[in-house]
């Protein structure tokens, strides 16, 4: 098992993959910032639309460009904590204008169907995060790169995403389907099958034959790029296979998260990815205290003698939150109990909600213990490589 | 409070991931079924979030009653289009071949929105649908995708109408566009927590939907702690909750060692800073949308079943979330 702090040490990249609403762009903030404190130059990259990061980090805003976060220091050294929200749109513009001639770019950016697929069709947002990641790889600037995930329902959609996108690039059937449109003038008809004419004919009707054209103008447009789209597909699943790679599950101790934290954990193990263990967020860790063996009875006895004010209601509170912590430690057990080689990283429930640089470090530190001592040798500042805004 | 009405006759309930807007749109057909009305609960995305809550393993594309007056439904693209495709074109042929191909995939991706509104359009067949002169159901309650995703859904007819100039699908699209946008026919309920950043998103979304010409119908308030502490103490305990409790024991006449003392301590400070919080977000909702609130307890519970629902539902009731039937709109 590594331990959490390894994985903060020595990866290169991090991915938080999770259901929605357990704290995933936290604990990705959280993790980002205790490398950066650490010494470690580190971006972390988030796509949520809901701007949640920049709202935990107490910006107002972040964009599709790496922005320095200004965070006071923890040590004699300002950590270098970089973040970035991810933007389909540009990410998908600048790919294209990447891959192809200008001219093919502009031919394909005032295409009505590209303007729409690059924002809605189903499994860009995750094939343009890979995208992003593979883009910050590349240019090198930082130790570690944290990655917040869309809360997609099923992880199918975040490790699937790029083969979806070739594949409907790709879209041989559809090619096949929209033969006339894409050898207009020709009369091919013939050799199209009845399945294939029979959807043209009930297509058009239904979507009208002017965004067909558009539809088999996309493509034409897209003619000898799909190679290139495969070979980044792949190298971006190279990169998230390697050794210095890990992702980190995070959910919380209720049923339906656990549930899709068992199916991640499961899913990453069969694609051979490098998983670092599971966040558990939110939980209630109630611990039996000598003398509140029965605290209902003792909660009687304080309202009986007319003078438990706070103390009745609390002997309450701790007899709920302890019986909350049983039922938690249960469906944690049930859920990813005979998964012993997995570690579980637990964060308990703050009564205060995160949104500042104080509290992402004290959930830091729930998870990793207090911040180590800096290192003899790196408390000198680091040669400025580049100097950014 | 009768500003809290749910009085359309489609309630789409989203909120941010993880507020438990499936067990309070669940919650809501239950107290609806109960008030008399014909409900269909409706999910989408295929998420299987509903089924638990009743007992039940599956929802399927059939109709299918789930508790009594509750009738479940999940809406599937690729059905809906070969039903859409055999109701407007009597085409059976063609949609049972075209089931299970990659043209299905490719038809509700290739026209922008038309996933979406395939979705919605079936909403829209449910909702206009009627039996022996009176609508088939009184209202449909849909589990929605949660608000990051919801404008982009709400948008669809809109885009779509902009997108495509003529034929049945435009006017499929109109159909929907005027559903979603008349308040009699269609409300977004909002649930949140009561903490910063769920309302936070709350009222970015009461905005945005509001934009879209879409009504906004009451906000639920989801998973309240209770107020345990009375609010003169409530100071008190959230800074020192430690000194508070060992005066109270010692004048109780209990004998509470430092370990127990200490354990109270934690639990007590953490739900008065808790119950602050709250307070503070409660306000913050008000001030930022002025919207009229429902609220729902925290369910000390770790799963949602059939009797959380139905407890849930009490509470929605009893706050006057819903009209009774036959009462004039």
């Amino acid at each position: 098992m590594t331990a959490l702090s390894e994985l903060i040490a020595d990866r290169h990249i991090l991915v938080c993959v999770g259901p929605g609403g357990v704290g995933k762009t936290t604990t990705a903030a959280a993790l980002a910032l205790r490398a950066a404190d650490e010494g470690r130059r580190t971006i972390v990259c988030t796509i949520d639309p809901a701007r949640r990061l920049a709202q935990s980090l107490g910006l107002d805003a972040l964009d599709n460009s790496p922005r320095r976060i200004k965070v006071p220091s923890a040590h004699r050294r300002a950590p270098e904590l970089w973040g970035m929200m991810l933007d389909m749109k540009s990410t998908f513009d600048d790919m294209i204008l990447d891959m192809t001639s200008p001219e093919r770019a502009q031919q394909i950016f005032a295409n009505p169907f590209y303007q729409h697929v690059s924002s809605t069709l189903a499994g860009t947002q995750e094939y343009m995060a890979m995208e992003k990641l593979w883009e910050l790889h590349e240019e090198g600037r930082w130790e570690l790169i944290v990655l917040d995930t869309p809360p997609t329902r099923s992880a199918l959609d975040f490790l699937d995403a790029p083969k979806k996108v070739t594949d409907f690039l790709e879209g041989r059937f559809l090619r096949l389907l929209l033969w006339p449109y894409l050898y207009a003038g020709k009369t091919y008809l013939k050799a199209v099958n009845f399945g294939a004419k029979a959807f043209l004919k009930v297509a058009t009707k239904i979507t009208g034959s002017e965004l067909l054209a558009d539809v088999a103008n996309f493509f034409m447009a897209f003619e000898g790029m799909y190679d290139t789209f495969k070979d980044r597909a792949k190298r971006v699943h190279e990169l998230l296979a390697a050794r210095r790679t890990g992702f980190v599950v995070v959910s919380a101790p209720q049923e339906a998260s656990l549930r899709e934290a068992r199916y991640f954990v499961q899913r990453l193990g069969a694609e051979h990815m490098p998983l670092g263990g599971v966040v558990m967020n939110r939980t209630h860790v109630v611990p039996a205290a000598a003398g509140l063996e029965d605290p209902r009875a003792l909660a009687e006895r304080a309202r009986a003698a007319g003078n438990g004010r706070v103390l009745a209601p609390a002997l309450d509170l701790y007899s709920w939150w302890r019986e909350i912590s049983l039922r938690e430690g249960d469906a944690v057990k049930a859920a990813l109990g005979d998964l012993t080689d997995v570690p579980i990283w637990q964060v308990p429930d703050m009564a205060d909600d995160v949104h500042d640089v104080p509290a992402l470090r004290r959930v830091a530190e729930e998870l990793l213990g207090p911040l180590p001592p800096m290192p003899p040798g790196a408390a000198a500042p680091p040669k400025k490589e580049s100097s950014e805004s | 409070m009768p500003g809290s009405l749910v009085t359309s006759r489609l309630a789409i309930v989203s909120g941010k991931g993880g507020v438990g807007k499936t067990t309070v749109a669940a919650a809501l057909a239950v107290a609806a079924a109960r008030a008399g009305k014909q409900v269909l609960l409706v999910e989408v995305e295929q998420r299987e979030g509903l089924a638990p809550l009743f007992g039940e393993k599956h929802i399927g594309y059939e109709e299918a009653r789930l508790a009594p007056g509750v009738t479940g439904l999940s809406v599937v693209p690729d059905e809906a289009l070969v039903e859409y495709l055999y109701l407007f074109y009597g085409i059976r042929y063609v949609g049972r071949v075209l089931k299970g191909s990659k043209a299905v995939e490719f038809a509700t991706n290739i026209a922008p929105g038309l996933r979406d509104i395939l979705l919605i359009g079936k909403l829209k067949e449910a909702e206009r649908r009627k039996v022996g002169g009176d609508y088939a159901y009184d209202l449909i309650v849909l589990d929605a995708p949660p608000t990051g995703r919801l404008p982009r859904f709400l948008e669809a007819p809109r885009a779509v109408v902009e997108l495509v100039h003529s034929g049945p699908i435009r006017q499929q699209a109109q159909g929907v566009l005027d559903m979603v946008t008349d308040r009699k026919r269609c409300q977004v309920v909002l649930v949140t927590l009561p903490e910063d950043m769920p309302v936070a998103e709350t009222a970015e979304a009461a905005e945005t939907v509001s934009k879209l010409g879409v009504a906004v119908g009451p906000v639920v308030v989801n998973g309240v702690y209770p107020d345990s502490f009375a609010p003169d103490d409530l100071d008190a305990v959230a800074n020192d909750a430690r000194t508070t409790l060992a005066h109270d024991a010692l004048r109780s006449g209990l004998s509470l060692g430092d370990e127990a003392l200490e354990n109270l301590a934690r639990v007590a400070g953490a739900h008065a800073r808790r119950t602050v919080h709250q307070h503070e977000a409660i306000a913050q909702l008000e001030s930022e949308t002025g919207l009229p609130r429902l609220t729902l307890p925290f369910l000390f519970s770790s799963r949602m079943g059939k009797e959380e629902v139905a407890r849930l539902a009490d509470l929605l009731a009893e706050q006057g979330a819903l009209e009774e039937n036959g009462a004039a709109r």
